[in-house]
């Protein structure tokens, strides 16, 4: 049973540096959702101007790669750290990387949700707003009552899938950014342990079972809220169970 | 002046250490075409797999498609070349080591000194462009496994009636058809891709990330060349831009490669 108990160590061991992976998640979800908001509105916008740069930002941060997004990111803060941080001691915040890894996955995460809210908002059906129009109602309440509501259900399983993307995204944070003191996230710490006793298997596919059990949490998550998003439609068709269901395109 | 800086810089952007980072595109460029090619043969097979007859078969087609979902390709990256290079160092080290140098070594791994194997940065680079392969070919996998579905059934139920067998059905008729259906999917497959091809410099291999963090450290010996501060900034930006050229320059290859294989098929409306 050695075996065993070495696996379960081996878990345990394991938690800690899962939280930085969840950490840098949580932190950027949020925040990349609310822009993502906005970009996508503005994307869709009638002024040129808004509407190209929308358009540009999503273009360029989902044609690159995120590594070199976050190296570019770096390397800007440690450019910017002689000139601004330090006389306005910042730098404290500013060269932390739980402060940069979050700033760069939010920004690659709005580009992202950006353009699936974008396409979301563009299959919004014409009828609906005009009859809210004709309500009279103001651009606002347009907005709260039909297309929010429209958007949010189309986009909800594409966005299931960025959040899945974006967790396995955060495993390249410390590949790029200083590991400070004890701050190992899932890979560091699988690279850590193949260091001193060169045992692959274990530690990967150890490292790997922690991912694929926190992006089945998320699958879950995301399908509760997608049931209740979707709780007016088909009331006695049986419920759908809970399913893996990867889509493979982000 | 003018023309005296631009001489300066391109005699800046033209010394030694930069041509080397030019020439570190073709670790790039080699990387996402072997293992562009690589992924569509892993696709071709993961997808004939899942629409196997036999269960265990489909089990491991499906395996293989899911579990690129489920975890993160950084991970495969490093953990193939791992582990390729110690299953040959443990084959190795049962041919050349005895007990009286396993004794001897020191270290946990490899067994013995006589089978250390140190990989070079061809072998690296081979090694990562199978991983590529690998991960992106259970993408290409779920592709070209909805393509062979959206066939039109008339044409494998005339294939049937004509006699032929079912490795004919699948060969002559399945794969034949469905390029044109998997091509939206492949475009998207290739760009992600091509963001992964900037992984290389984790495999050790010294590529265009690699020598952009070198060039662009601040240097303070007049005798390594120009003195400056950290210009990092400035070549991880010229990568960003190059990255995002490439896409582009991708997606309207595939626009047009589509545009070529729809020739003379109905328009979907």
């Amino acid at each position: 049973m050695a075996v065993l108990e070495t696996f379960w160590a081996e878990i345990a061991t394991f938690a800690r540096p899962a939280l930085f992976n969840i950490y840098f998640a949580l932190a950027s979800l949020p925040v990349g959702f609310g822009l993502a908001l906005l970009v996508a509105l503005g994307k869709n916008a009638k002024n040129p101007i808004v509407s190209h740069l929308c358009a540009g930002f999503i273009y360029a941060f989902r044609g690159s790669p995120l590594f070199i997004q976050f190296f570019m990111f770096y390397s800007i803060m440690l450019a910017l750290n002689p000139v601004w941080w330090r006389p306005m001691e910042l730098s404290w915040l500013m060269m932390n990387p739980l402060f940069i890894g979050p700033l760069v996955l939010v920004f690659n995460t709005t580009a992202y949700t950006g353009e699936i809210l974008y396409g979301a908002l563009r299959t919004v059906p014409r009828g609906e707003v005009e009859a809210a129009r004709a309500f009279g109602m103001s651009p606002f309440q347009v907005f709260r009552t039909v297309t929010w509501p429209n958007m949010i259900r189309i986009a909800w399983p594409a966005y299931t899938n960025e959040a899945v993307f974006l967790f396995h995204a955060t495993a390249l944070v410390y590949f790029t950014l200083p590991v400070i003191g004890d701050q190992k996230d899932i890979m560091n710490k699988a690279r850590e342990l193949f260091e001193r006793d060169y045992n692959a298997v274990l530690h990967f596919s150890v490292a790997a079972l922690w991912f694929l059990a926190i992006t089945l949490v998320i699958f879950l998550v995301f399908g509760r809220i997608h049931e209740r998003l979707m709780r007016h439609m088909n009331i006695e068709a049986p419920k759908p169970k809970l399913r893996f269901g990867p889509k493979y395109i982000r | 002046m003018v023309g005296e800086d631009i001489a300066f810089w391109l005699a800046y952007l033209t010394n030694g250490k930069h041509l080397q980072w030019y020439a570190s595109f073709r670790f790039t460029i080699l990387a996402a075409l072997l293992g562009g090619l690589l992924a569509l043969g892993f696709g071709l097979l993961g997808a004939v797999l899942r629409a196997s007859r036999f269960a265990v078969l489909r089990g491991i087609g499906n395996v293989y498609t899911s579990m690129v979902r489920g975890i993160p390709d950084v991970l495969f990256f490093l953990f193939f070349p791992l582990a390729f290079e110690q299953t040959a160092e443990w084959i190795w080290a049962m041919q050349v080591c005895t007990p009286e140098t396993i004794a001897a070594s020191q270290a946990l791994w490899p067994p013995c000194r006589e089978a250390n194997w140190l990989l070079s940065t061809n072998q690296y680079l081979f090694l990562a462009c199978v991983s590529l392969g690998i991960v992106y070919g259970a993408f290409t996998a779920n592709v070209i496994h909805g393509a062979m579905r959206s066939v039109p059934k008339g044409q494998i139920e005339a294939a049937r009636a004509y006699g032929m067998s079912n490795l004919q059905v699948m060969l002559r008729i399945q794969i034949r058809q469905m390029w044109v259906y998997a091509l939206p999917g492949l475009s998207n497959v290739w760009l992600l891709l091509i963001k992964a091809t900037s992984l290389l410099s984790l495999l050790q291999v010294a590529d265009i990330v690699w020598w952009a963090g070198q060039l662009g450290s601040p240097n303070y010996f007049p005798q390594a060349g120009l003195v400056h501060g950290d210009w990092r900034w400035a070549y991880f930006f010229a990568l960003f831009v190059f990255y995002i050229i490439v896409t582009f320059i991708s997606e309207r290859a595939f626009q047009r490669l589509n545009v070529w294989a729809r020739r003379g098929m109905p328009v979907e409306g």
